[in-house]
């Protein structure tokens, strides 16, 4: 018996791939209409007290089953987390929150009710690929629309205006505060942003550093391992507040703009973002968000 | 069931076979080639990444390992020895050390040097190359002294018992004697312990990279957001076997070769 199953283990395995490929095919085109219905009308009284106001939003109406949602009730959101204020984790309630989170709560409360958000993480590198790749329904990752992204992704309108800026520590308030006068120093970028492309456009002076996530540009910073960090302004407007350590010293107006990200061929979820995003513009719950995560 | 035990096991070996068989054939009949292609190997995206893979990315990628493995040997070596050692607290300490290194995962090890023992103390690493070659040597040589510590172990005890009958010290014996056997005997896990140093230099990124100092994956996945496509992770990963697979072989090589010697 043992050296039969020996030989007949790997057989077995490429045989459950085999039925798992299977199956997820099936799953997606042919079960999504029914269950997802009964789900909803099942779930709406417990999710609408967590996202408050979803009475409000019942206007758009939307067919939750022509979404092509990669699992059943839930909006399934592609983050780099955490990169606060937009998405990090509660503290006490380890509930994905942030601007970002918050906003995708309230749109996905507004195409149907009881559609909840599940979120996976993942590197910032290329995540506007994922929802192509099918590990995710969308991106919701402060993420900027540009025109190489968008070859790859249909993005919705922008929802949020962010500029570049430049974070120094506090003694270098007087002294870093352009890109000129960074000539010859080091500036720390996050791989694959448009800060990135930014400094590599207009800091040609000085010696770019990337680095795969913000917590390490903050440790490389007050560890002088470089002089300035640029990066989206929310982020390193928030650094400052909370680190006297550190200091804004200047903005650089790019006309940016934060997008979501879906399948370039899923032009029904776009288009219900899109009507998500308007519409909570309309009703003040965008604003109400905002002055949430960015009080001045 | 009136078959022989060994029909039986033919007849389930055949079964087995068949299934394999035909499995590997669904699957390739079920892979779209030319999209699986286009998304993982696009020739145009290949050649794109040459020369600066290799001239600049495979450079800074050996430059990491040898750093590491030279600094990881030499101090492997030393904790062998101290490991071994008749003074109990050199034995502690390198029981430590070999514990507590081998114990936290060389990413974080990574980040509470590289990016700490600036912030704490206010020196700065000389450069990137040092920054990451030296956490990365001091974990390697957590796992090399328990490597050598074995090798010296293997040699037999008549060989030090006889050179110190013949009047040599304890550390001649050891240096010219007992060390020089052992490495024969270690030298196939060193050089997988090589490989290994080889793919950990991919993590040293985590401490931030100037375009003249990325390794190869780092580099890979730089080309994966240029390109949008990730035809470059595959090609680095090309690379990263091109180093590994002729050593591991050698290593095999040189194990059947030292088993036959002997012999």
């Amino acid at each position: 018996m043992r050296r039969i199953s020996r030989i007949a283990a790997p057989v077995l395995a490429l045989g459950l791939i085999l039925a798992a490929c299977g199956d997820d095919n099936s799953s997606s085109t042919d079960e999504t209409t029914a269950p997802a219905e009964e789900t909803t009308t099942a779930e709406t009284t417990e999710t609408a007290d967590t996202t408050s106001g979803t009475e409000d939003n019942t206007a758009t109406e939307v067919d939750v089953a022509s979404l092509g949602l990669i699992a059943d009730g839930k909006l399934t959101v592609c983050t780099d987390a955490p990169y606060p204020p937009f998405e990090f984790q509660d503290e006490t309630t380890n509930e994905w929150t942030g601007f970002d989170m918050d906003v995708v709560r309230e749109i996905a409360a507004g195409i149907g009710e009881g559609l909840e958000l599940a979120v996976t993480v993942q590197p910032f590198d290329g995540i506007w690929l994922a929802p192509k790749a099918g590990t995710c329904d969308m991106v919701a990752s402060a993420m900027t629309i540009t025109e190489e992204r968008q070859a790859n992704a249909l993005f919705t309108d922008g929802y949020f205006d962010a500029d570049q800026s430049l974070l120094v520590r506090a003694e270098d308030e007087d002294t870093l505060n352009s890109l000129e006068a960074l000539a010859g120093k080091t500036i720390a970028v996050q791989t694959g942003t448009t800060g990135e492309s930014y400094a590599e456009e207009n800091a040609t002076d000085a010696t770019l550093k990337s680095f795969d996530e913000p917590a390490a540009m903050f440790l490389a910073l007050e560890g002088k391992q470089v002089d300035a960090i640029l990066q989206d302004l929310p982020v390193n407007a928030e650094r400052a507040l909370k680190d006297d350590k550190t200091v804004l010293t200047a903005t650089f107006p790019t006309g940016e703009q934060y997008g979501f990200a879906v399948a370039q061929d899923n032009t029904a979820l776009g288009d219900a973002l899109n009507a998500g995003i308007s519409e909570l513009k309309a009703n003040g719950k965008y604003d109400e968000i905002y002055a949430k995560y960015f009080a001045k | 069931m009136s078959l022989s035990r060994r029909q039986r096991l033919r007849l389930v070996r055949g079964g087995v076979y068949t299934a394999t068989v035909a499995a590997l054939v669904l699957i390739l009949l079920a892979v779209d080639w030319g999209a699986l292609g286009g998304a993982l190997f696009k020739w145009e995206i290949v050649k794109d990444q040459f020369p600066d893979i290799l001239t600049n990315a495979l450079r800074n990628t050996v430059i990491f390992t040898i750093f590491g493995f030279i600094g990881g040997l030499s101090l492997g070596l030393l904790l062998a020895i101290m490991r071994l050692s008749s003074v109990k607290p050199y034995r502690w300490f390198a029981a430590t050390y070999i514990e507590v290194l081998r114990g936290i995962p060389l990413l974080v090890t990574l980040l509470i040097l590289g990016f700490g023992i600036p912030i704490a103390t206010g020196w700065q690493w000389p450069n990137p190359y040092v920054q990451g070659s030296v956490p990365l040597a001091l974990v390697a040589s957590a796992y090399i002294a328990e490597t050598v510590r074995a090798g010296i172990e293997a040699v037999p005890r008549g060989q030090m018992e006889a050179a110190r009958s013949l009047g040599m010290s304890y550390t001649r014996a050891m240096a010219t004697i007992i060390i020089p056997q052992a490495f024969r005997i270690i030298v196939p896990p060193l050089t997988n312990e090589f490989v290994l140093l080889i793919k950990d230099t991919s993590l040293i990124s985590v401490l931030g990279v100037t375009a003249k100092t990325l390794d190869l994956a780092r580099f890979g996945r730089n080309g994966v957001n240029d390109t949008a496509n990730a035809t470059p992770l595959v090609v680095a990963g090309l690379v990263y076997l091109a180093l590994t697979v002729p050593l591991t072989q050698l290593a095999a090589w040189m194990e059947r070769r030292s088993k036959a010697g002997r012999r």
